[in-house]
This record gives C-alpha cells, structure tokens and sequence, in this order.
C-alpha cells in the first residue's frame, strides 16, 4: 500500500512541474488524433521507447552515479527472447516479454556480480565490453539467425496477443502505456530505500559504506531493475519493427544513446531521461533524415548532436535539468 | 569480556608496517583517546578494526563476536559507527537526507527514517540546518553532520577520526560538550583519533599512544602526558633529553 501511495504521490514537485507533467500527458493521450504523418509518429513512439530506457538507466547510472554503457545487450535479450519464441513456438507477446524480462534480470546478476569489483572508468569500459561480446555471440550463433537477424511471422489481421497491429496508433499507446509505468515506478523508486542508498553511493561510497549500506550489492540490485527496464523495451521493440538484428538490438551505439540521453537531460532527476529523448531523438531523426539526404552533407548531423551535447555538459554537468533548477532558484 | 578487544593486529603495506603487534581492550561506556605523531598508523589501526582494511594477522573481537576482516557495512550491522577525518563535501543530498540514509540502516521505511533523522538533529542542535547541503556549510557543521549521520546507524561504539581538526577553539568546545552529551545521553562508547590536546585530555578516561606502529603507552590522560616515551614521540630524542 505505501509502495502505491508512493508512486502516485507527485506532491513534493513543484507546481509548474505539476502542471506540465499534466499537459503533457493531455498531449501524449490526444497526440494520435492531431493528424500527425508516420514518420512523425513514428518519432514520437521512438520518443516515449528512449524515455523508458533512460528512465532504467537512470537508476544504476543516474542515481548510483555508475557510469553504465551496456544497456543494448539486455535490449538484446529482451527482443530476441520475444522474437525467438513467436518465431520457434509461437508463444505470444504477453508471455514472452515476461520472460525475457526475467533473463534479462538473471543474465544481469551474473554480469553484475564480477562487473561491480570495478569502479569508475574501468567499470564503464566492462559494461562496453560485455555487450559487445553477446553481440559477437549473436552475430555468429547460426541457431538465433546469426549476421541476419530474424524476421517476426507477420499476421494477416491485427492479434492483440502477439501484438501486431496495422496503426502506429496502438503502437504508439501501448508504449505510452508502459512509459507511465516506468514513471510511476521510479516516483517511488526515488523515495525507496534503494533510492537513498544509491544517492549516498553516488555521494560518497566510502562514507555510504560506514552507514551500513553494502555499496556492491545496492548497485547490483540497482544494476538488474536498469536491466529490467530495457528488456521491456526490447521486447517491444521487437513486436514494433517485426525484424531484428545484433546490430539493431544490441549495438554499442544504442547503449550510448541511452546513457545520453539521460545525461543530457539531466542523470539522477525524474524528468531528465524524458527530457534528455525528447531533445535528441527528434534531433537524431529529423537531422539524419533532412541533412543526411542532402549531397556531401553526411554525417553533420553528427556533428550538430556531438555539439549540442559538449556545450551542455560544459555549462551544466546535471544536464538540461540542471539548467532549468539554476534558473529557477535564481 | 571486553567490549571491543583488538589482539596482536598486524597491517603492513608492502613494507611499511603501518601497526605492528598493536593490542589493546576497551570497555563498554569508556571514552578513550588515541594519539600519536603523523603517520603513526592511528587511522590505519581504525580501518582495520571498521574493515576498510583487511589487517595482515590478529584478531578484533566486539561484544565477543570475532569480526577481523568484516567489511565495513558489516562491522557498522553489529554496532560500529565512524566519522571520517576529511568529508567528502557534495551537494547532491541535504543534511536530513544525508542523515536519513543513516537511519536507514535500522529502518525500512522512509517515514519512520525521516523521523529519526530529524529526532537526531535536534539533539544535535542542528534543526535550523535541515535543508542545506553540505557544500553550503562550514566545516564544523559539516564535521557534526558526519557525526549525526554515523548516530543515526544507532552504534553502540562511535569511532572518530579527528572530529575537532580544522575547528577553532570555540567550535572545539562546543565539539567536547556535544561529545559529551552523546556520550551520557545515546549511551555510546567512544573511541576518538585526535590531534588537539583540548579535547583528548578533558574528556578521554584512557589514552593510547601509537608511535611508529607500535602502541608505546596506555594509561590515564594525566600519567600520559609525563610519560617519558610518549614525550620523545611527540617533541623528538632532542628535546626530551633537555626536559
């Protein structure tokens, strides 16, 4: 009952958050029938997908403070476990994303558990390292579709329960759907036990370590519900795009993405990872497809994304969050 | 049965033996002071009774629990709490949330946390600070939020590494009362590193004196200070002769 209580207790932000929280859930609820085009949708499903990673990596990695850059591996697990077991036995949507999830939840354990003996850059460069070593794995496994990746059997008439639809409408609210649980979740991760411990660690593990707070184990802990999050967006991912691949799923370019994003927006806030995608993903998409199809200008708009992000984090360490409370406590 | 009982601890990096042999008892409901020249091993000697450091040979037994090579949660679970001799000063928590984390420790639920938290700044007299953070305070604020922090994990031993460095006399007097106060009222043992003479000698009921690794004496604060040896460490071969 307190958990609930705690999730759905928004009282102690301010009021202007409030407010925009609220008009931008009234957005999100009537943003489908604005008449917005596919692609734009598309944009806006990619959106609230990010939202949800960065809101999972903003536990260990926002507020543990653990530099954490190999969230693709459980995207990884989560889209191959859904793909692999609609394709192999048929299983639906709603059973195997479940279960990927709690792979994704045990695979982490193991890695956790060697991965968090490491600190600081050498712990960031072992996150690296473990993805890219299942996606080499999966690149190579013939049994999972190697190189290729694997097609999702597609349904002639839209099935609820393998989650295929012909709109991007139900796609774009089933995310929604599980954003809102990602939030209510972390409103009260962030009041948690867990939550007070991983600040402290962030803070200063030493002292945290002296107050009783078994430092490694808050961080794998921490480090598995990070992972959770992800596996859930990964099986979505899966049932959205109907083919994945190593390189889509698992790419080291998607875990970077997920830990910007957050940073960006501000690490170890509520609303950064929110913002944080909702800055850079219409960015990345609207830039790669304007400038990118443009002759001899390929590859600006990486050169637009990478400045943007060196300037924030040169202004303000905390991310455009940051920006905001300094603005706002003046 | 000693309280806290420390046999023969051994910790040598690589050649600088920083405790050699060091034993000593502590009873419960004591204050002891321990002194010593720098780089004595006084802070060593604590990390390796707290589990920050793994002593090489010996053995810490408290309340007859053996608890050599504990790690650090785990000897503050059984009842040991420390400050540090430098903060780390961050701006990422304020003070009760800093102190609430504390209270965690012995408590799963944040209200209750909270409630403890506050309870103990009161009685630290540090009500007004609640909502700053730590950066925004002066050293001996930030030196008695450590102190309300390692309280709030409910010690039964308190283990403090030069809580009254960098205070001026002022602050250190109110530093020796307020460690008085919680001496007699939380019924806590005290064990304390330090350096400035105003505090050890008022409050200590026993004093130990490292030197080199080794504990050279051990006594009360009066006999102490004429001791011949603890003389030498302190103001060199030299002087003690003129003495």
């Amino acid at each position: 009952m307190e958990t609930l209580r705690d999730a759905f207790d928004f009282r102690d932000f301010s009021k202007p958050e409030k407010v925009g929280f609220a008009i931008f859930t009234l957005f999100l609820l009537v943003f489908p029938w604005l008449g917005a085009g596919s692609f734009v949708k598309a944009v806006a499903i990619q959106f609230l997908l990010f939202s949800l990673f960065g809101m999972g990596w903003n536990t260990i990695g926002g507020y543990g403070g653990q530099v954490e850059l190999g969230k693709a591996q459980y995207v990884g697990i989560g889209a191959y476990t859904v793909a692999l077991m609609m394709v192999w036995w048929k299983i639906p949507f709603w059973v195997s994303m479940p279960i990927g999830v709690l792979i994704a939840i045990g695979y982490s354990f193991i890695i956790g558990y060697p991965l968090f003996r490491l600190k600081g850059h050498y712990f960031a460069i072992a996150t690296i390292c473990t993805s890219l070593v299942l996606q080499d794995i999966f690149i190579n496994w013939k049994l999972v579709g190697a190189a290729k990746g694997i097609e999702l059997p597609i349904h002639e008439h839209p099935d609820f329960l393998y989650m295929q639809f012909k709109s991007d409408t139900y796609y774009f609210y089933f995310i929604m759907v599980l954003f809102y649980v990602a939030i209510f979740y972390m409103n009260w991760f962030r009041k948690s036990k867990l939550g007070y411990q991983l600040r402290m660690i962030k803070e200063d593990e030493e002292a945290a370590e002296s107050l009783g707070i078994d430092a490694r184990w808050c961080k794998i802990k921490a480090y598995s519900i990070a992972s959770a999050f992800v596996a859930v967006g990964g099986g979505f991912l899966a049932v959205y795009n109907l083919y994945i691949d190593p390189y889509s799923v698992m790419d080291l370019d998607l875990s970077i993405k997920i830990a910007l994003m957050s940073m960006l927006g501000g690490a170890g806030s509520m609303w950064g990872p929110i913002i944080g995608s909702a800055f850079l993903v219409p960015l990345d998409r609207f830039l790669g497809s304007w400038l990118g199809a443009q002759k001899g200008l390929i590859g600006v708009d990486f050169m637009i994304y990478s400045a943007l992000i060196m300037i924030v984090s040169a202004y303000q360490p905390r991310g455009i969050w940051g920006i905001i409370e300094q603005f706002r406590k003046k | 049965m000693a309280f806290l009982e420390v046999t023969d601890l051994v910790k040598d990096f690589g050649g600088v033996v920083a405790n050699n042999h060091v034993s000593f008892q502590i009873d419960q409901g004591e204050i002891i002071g321990l002194i010593g020249p720098n780089g004595a091993g006084k802070t060593t000697l604590f990390n390796c009774i707290v589990g920050y450091h793994k002593p090489d040979s010996g053995k810490v037994i408290f309340k007859g629990k053996e608890i050599t090579g504990f790690k650090p949660f785990m000897t503050n679970r059984e009842g040991i709490g420390r400050t540090f001799q430098i903060m780390k000063v961050t701006a990422g928590m304020t003070v009760l949330e800093n102190v609430m984390v504390g209270a965690f420790c012995r408590a799963d639920d944040r209200n209750l946390a909270k409630v403890e938290a506050a309870a103990i700044l009161g009685f630290m007299g540090l009500d007004s600070l609640k909502t700053h953070h730590l950066n925004e305070l002066p050293i001996a604020a930030q030196k008695k939020i450590g102190l309300a922090r390692a309280i709030a994990t409910q010690p039964e031993l308190l283990m403090l590494d030069e809580v009254a460095s960098g205070l001026n006399p002022k602050e250190t007097e109110e530093m020796v009362d307020l460690l008085k106060k919680i001496h007699k009222e939380k019924k806590i043992t005290l064990f304390l590193i330090e350096h400035v003479m105003e505090v050890v000698m008022p409050i200590s009921q026993r004093v130990i004196v490292l030197d080199g690794g080794e504990k050279i004496a051990e006594g009360l604060p009066k006999d102490i200070v004429k001791n011949e040896r603890v003389i030498k460490a302190y103001l060199g071969e030299k002087y003690a002769k003129g003495i």
